[in-house]
């Protein structure tokens, strides 16, 4: 019984982690209909920000986190103005090799600067624990899981309660309206962008912390990442959050009462399953 | 910009090859993953080769039937890609006709490669993969430098039979790649020779990043010796994770990778102490060699041109310069087919250790059992003790 | 003029079929790669191009393909023919269990679950013991590389043939309205779930011949490089550079593309990689619409046909 409280602790943990990783690609994909295959890439160059921000600056990770997501942001709101805001109204094929050719240039770039070492973020604190009934509860994954949750919560809010939150849910739902309403799309596309960018680079530095950093490790996340959106609705924050969890929980069980082997077969078949049998909530976002 | 630099010496050596047509030149080809995902492993067989023919070069060349001959290298950068290697190697043998080959990094890369070597029939001494399979096809043409994965554990099994106190059960963890279930399996064997009791016995998918399911479990089974087999990132998140779970092995633990390497131990820290590890290589002064004076001198040299430390990946692939040096000499031609006899019949010490070839083509090395002790890697058993282990190793509390 | 035109094509390819014994073995092997990259991308015309639906998944055909002839031939020891049939047998049949839920979903919904489904296949694989699990299979070694290259060559001709007829077909015609007008399409009487089905029939089928003539090419096949996700894009950007719903676009691309690549993998190795995400960008950019687009509209714009699109598609 202790065995299986600690499983789905790990499950948990992880499922934080994963649904930061799917909020950026999901917002993105939700708002602006850009289904980013770099968004792996942005994982990775935001695990490098927090990387050098600590090692060089010795800026504490969980200190260094919003530096980090700010740099993402400039950086995602200079892709969106310069790039993509120049295909967003081309077949959506364009988007998906658009971002894919972004992807191999971002990985190109990170190696010629970074090279292929491994890099861990390393504070003091990554491999403590408390122990709770048995159950061990890593610091850092829980220090990850719960800036998951908050800025999953602070993305809703900006959402629901914020000006510009109404404003780019309006440009989602229609965007010929939303002009009229003075909304001016160049803008809120670019800080839709960044915002997803921004995530993104969350999810890497947090990364890094319980994993590590390499630039190659975009593929595999872009690939989660997609699961993870899809189970949760794509631009629903809290749904995301829970799509990641489900998906932590669903890997962490199989792991241990099937066999570890089968991971992959059940994040990507649960992607499968979930788009074949609830087509009519996403066939109204097509 | 190393990766540049690789392709760039290759180009000017090509140039300069053709350019001087008194200089005779034997050149060795191969498709190595300077860039890409295993592009950290890859480098050292990339800097190994270039280092050796320079050195060869030095000293004068390859005789060969009375004619002085120096070495050329022509190495593509396979970017990771298997299949890209593949076409590449078919490039050196049909385009560039190179004259031998040497191999990636990578088991499965190896396995893919070596069938260019078989079909074409020029002979390849690689030193980047280890398993099984690569040497169980009855191939003629593919000769490796890497001990058989399945006796990785061979000589750690031995050092726990000599332990005081003796562990008696074990935890096995293993990735699912060509290497790493050669590698199981034998390890299986050695096991229930040794009377061990296997009481975790888990797989998990190669570049998995989470082993949270499977540390759980090793925890709740507190197994005596926790033995694991994969690549080194999967190792790096294994030690991490255990760390942050509070998951310790009540003896021992042993990876079949990661110990040996610098940047392994760089990337950890203090949470490398107490691993245990194996290498075929150490950097020592009794492995003497005819071009580097001995192991110490090419660990010197070999930080000194490319600003770090090598391991035995680095001295496989200089193993496989040297075997070529030696083989065409001994042969007095460079027809393939009488280089690939003298290579079976080679029997030399180098840097890397004494050279000799099984009937199958690979080769029998001891692993040196090792531990990091200070951040250091100290060599702890061969056949017997050569140093005192830090055993049983301090849980993570007391660390 | 037009009247000999058609002669063009038959002569290209007669052409290309003296290739090996004119050339060096290096340029063998380029060709069978290209000519494998082709039938794939030209498969890919079919269900992506013509019909709109742009898979991202099609390495799950490719991969089916592979391990279906590599199982038959290394477990069974059945003949490479043989082989050949079961493998596109295991890609026709998954194309038809899982095309009609997947087809199901429009624009990149199905284009995720296409990626997924190929993952899903990948991983499957990889834990199947007859299959090799992830260490993959071994096949027996045959020197004939021109036999490859034949092969591939009539692989390729078959497939640019089945894409002509879908051309000037009623089925063509039906899946290019299903592709610009689903719904009206539907309406006027087409049965859009047979037609979507039958196209990804075809693109699996000519996937998975692929595949299985790859599999005794390279005599070592495992998961990784059976299901090689990198293929999905490699052959929707050479269609969508050659240009997507034409008969010739996809081998164009292809050719292209692959020569591009094979000769900055091997003369400048370092910037191979940066090369080819640069190439995409910009080709997404001021050429969205293909090769084949590009002569045309150059030839009526100039120069302000790249202006143009750039102008085009932005907000």
């Amino acid at each position: 019984m202790q065995l299986f409280g600690q499983i789905l602790v790990n499950g948990i943990l992880l499922g934080g982690l994963y649904g930061l990783m799917g909020l950026g690609m999901g917002l993105v994909w939700g708002v602006l209909k850009i289904v980013n295959l770099a968004h792996g890439a942005l994982i990775m160059l935001g695990g490098y920000a927090l990387y050098y921000l600590y090692t060089k600056a010795g800026i504490d990770p969980f200190l260094g986190l919003p530096l980090a997501m700010l740099a993402m942001f400039v950086l995602g709101y200079l892709l969106q103005t310069a790039l993509l805001n120049l295909i967003v109204r081309a077949a959506q094929l364009n988007t998906l090799l658009l971002t894919f050719g972004l992807d191999v240039v971002f990985v190109y770039l990170a190696q010629l600067l970074f090279t292929a070492d491994f890099r861990t973020i390393n504070p003091p604190y990554a491999g403590k624990n408390v122990s709770i009934s048995g159950v061990v509860v890593p610091y850092a994954q829980f220090g990850a899981f719960l800036v998951a949750l908050v800025l999953a919560g602070l993305l809703f809010l900006v959402l629901e309660k914020t000006r510009t939150g109404r404003a780019i849910r309006a440009t989602a739902q229609n965007l010929t309206a939303a002009r009229l309403y003075g909304v001016n799309p160049k803008r809120i596309y670019a800080i839709t962008f960044g915002a997803g960018a921004a995530l993104a680079g969350a999810a890497g530095g947090l990364y890094g912390i319980v994993s590590q950093i390499t630039p190659y490790i975009g593929v595999t996340l872009t690939a989660k990442s997609f699961v993870i959106a899809i189970l949760g609705g794509l631009d629903k924050p809290l749904g995301v959050i829970g799509g990641g969890l489900i998906l932590g929980i669903a890997e962490a069980m199989a792991a241990l009462y099937l066999d570890p082997t089968y991971t992959d077969i059940i994040s990507f078949g649960l992607l499968v399953v979930v788009l074949i049998a609830r087509p009519a909530q996403l066939l109204g976002r097509a | 910009m190393r990766p540049m630099i690789i392709p760039l010496l290759a180009a000017a050596l090509a140039v300069s090859g053709a350019a001087s047509a008194q200089d005779k030149t034997i050149t060795l080809g191969a498709a190595v993953q300077l860039t890409g995902r295993l592009a950290n492993t890859g480098r050292y067989y990339g800097d190994g080769y270039q280092i050796t023919v320079d050195r060869i070069n030095e000293k004068g060349g390859v005789t060969v039937g009375g004619a002085k001959y120096k070495l050329a290298l022509k190495i593509y950068d396979s970017q990771s890609d298997t299949n890209l290697g593949v076409r590449q190697y078919v490039q050196l043998v049909a385009q560039d006709k190179v004259n031998f080959l040497l191999g990636p990094f990578s088991s499965n890369d190896a396995l893919d490669d070596s069938v260019i070597a078989e079909k074409y029939q020029v002979p390849m001494v690689q030193g980047g993969g280890a398993s099984t399979q690569i040497f169980s096809r009855g191939y003629k043409y593919v000769f490796g430098t890497l001990p058989p994965a399945d006796d990785y554990f061979a000589s750690t099994i031995k050092m726990m039979g000599k332990l005081s106190p003796k562990p008696k059960t074990v935890a096995l963890v293993a990735a699912d790649d060509s290497f790493d279930v050669s590698v199981a399996n034998g390890t299986r064997k050695l096991l229930k020779e040794a009377g061990l009791e296997l009481v975790v016995d888990k797989q998990f998918r190669e570049n998995n990043a989470d082993f949270s399911s499977i540390l759980s479990l090793v925890k709740s089974k507190d197994p005596d010796v926790i033995l694991w087999a994969g690549h080194e990132g999967e190792a790096l998140n294994f030690i991490r994770q255990a760390k942050s779970l509070d998951v310790n092995p009540k003896l021992l633990y042993s990876f079949t990778v990661g110990v040996p390497t610098a940047d392994f131990r760089k990337a950890l820290g203090k949470d490398a102490e107490y691993a245990f590890g194996m290498t075929p290589w150490l950097p020592e002064k009794e492995l003497k060699d005819d071009w580097f004076g001995d192991a110490v001198q090419f660990d010197k040299e070999y930080q000194a041109k490319f600003k770090y430390a090598p391991d035995y990946h680095a001295a496989s692939a200089a193993a496989d310069v040297e075997t070529f040096a030696k083989a065409i000499a001994a042969a007095g031609t460079l027809d393939p087919k009488k280089v690939r006899d003298a290579i079976a019949s080679v029997d030399f010490q180098s840097l890397y250790g004494h050279i000799k070839f099984q009937p199958n083509g690979q080769i029998s090395l001891p692993q040196t059992v090792i531990q990091i002790q200070d951040g250091k890697v100290v060599p702890i058993f061969a056949e017997d003790f050569l140093a005192k282990p830090r055993y049983p190793i301090a849980p993570w509390s007391k660390r | 003029m037009n009247r000999y035109r058609w002669l063009a094509l038959p002569i290209a390819a007669a052409a290309l079929a003296v290739v090996p014994w004119v050339t060096s073995d290096t340029i063998v092997q380029y060709g069978i790669n290209a000519l494998l990259v082709a039938t794939l991308a030209q498969a890919w015309n079919v269900i992506g191009g013509f019909s709109g639906y742009p898979s991202f998944g099609n390495s799950v055909f490719y991969g089916l393909g592979t391990y279906g002839t590599a199982i038959a031939m290394a477990q069974f020891h059945w003949s490479f023919g043989s082989g050949l049939v079961f493998g596109a047998v295991l890609g026709v049949a998954c194309a038809l269990l899982f095309g009609i839920p997947i087809l199901r979903l429009r624009g990149p919904y199905f284009a995720i679950a296409t990626l997924g489904l190929a993952a899903v296949m990948s991983a499957i694989t990889a834990t199947v013991e007859i299959a090799g699990k992830n260490i993959g299979l071994i096949l027996p070694l045959f020197r004939g590389d021109k036999l490859f290259y034949e092969l591939s060559l009539i692989l390729l001709v078959a497939a640019t043939g089945t894409v002509a007829w879908i051309a000037r077909s009623r089925f063509g015609a039906g899946l290019v309205a299903i592709r610009e007008d689903e719904d009206a399409a539907q309406v006027m009487g087409i049965n859009t779930t047979m037609y979507k089905v039958a196209a990804l029939t075809v693109a699996a089928l000519f996937s998975a011949l692929a595949g299985g003539i790859h599999a005794y090419w390279i005599t070592f096949i495992d998961p990784a490089s059976a299901f090689d996700p990198s293929l999905n894009v490699r052959m929707v950007i050479m269609t969508l550079f050659g240009g997507p719903g034409t008969v010739l676009g996809p081998v164009l691309g292809a050719f292209v593309l692959s020569a591009v690549s094979e000769v900055l993998a091997s003369q400048a190795t370092g910037v191979a990689s940066l090369f080819y995400g640069f190439v995409i960008v910009i080709a997404v950019l001021v050429m969205p619409k293909g090769l084949l687009d590009l002569v045309q509209g150059f030839r009526e714009t100039g120069w302000r046909y790249f202006v143009d699109n750039l102008r085009r598609y932005r907000i």
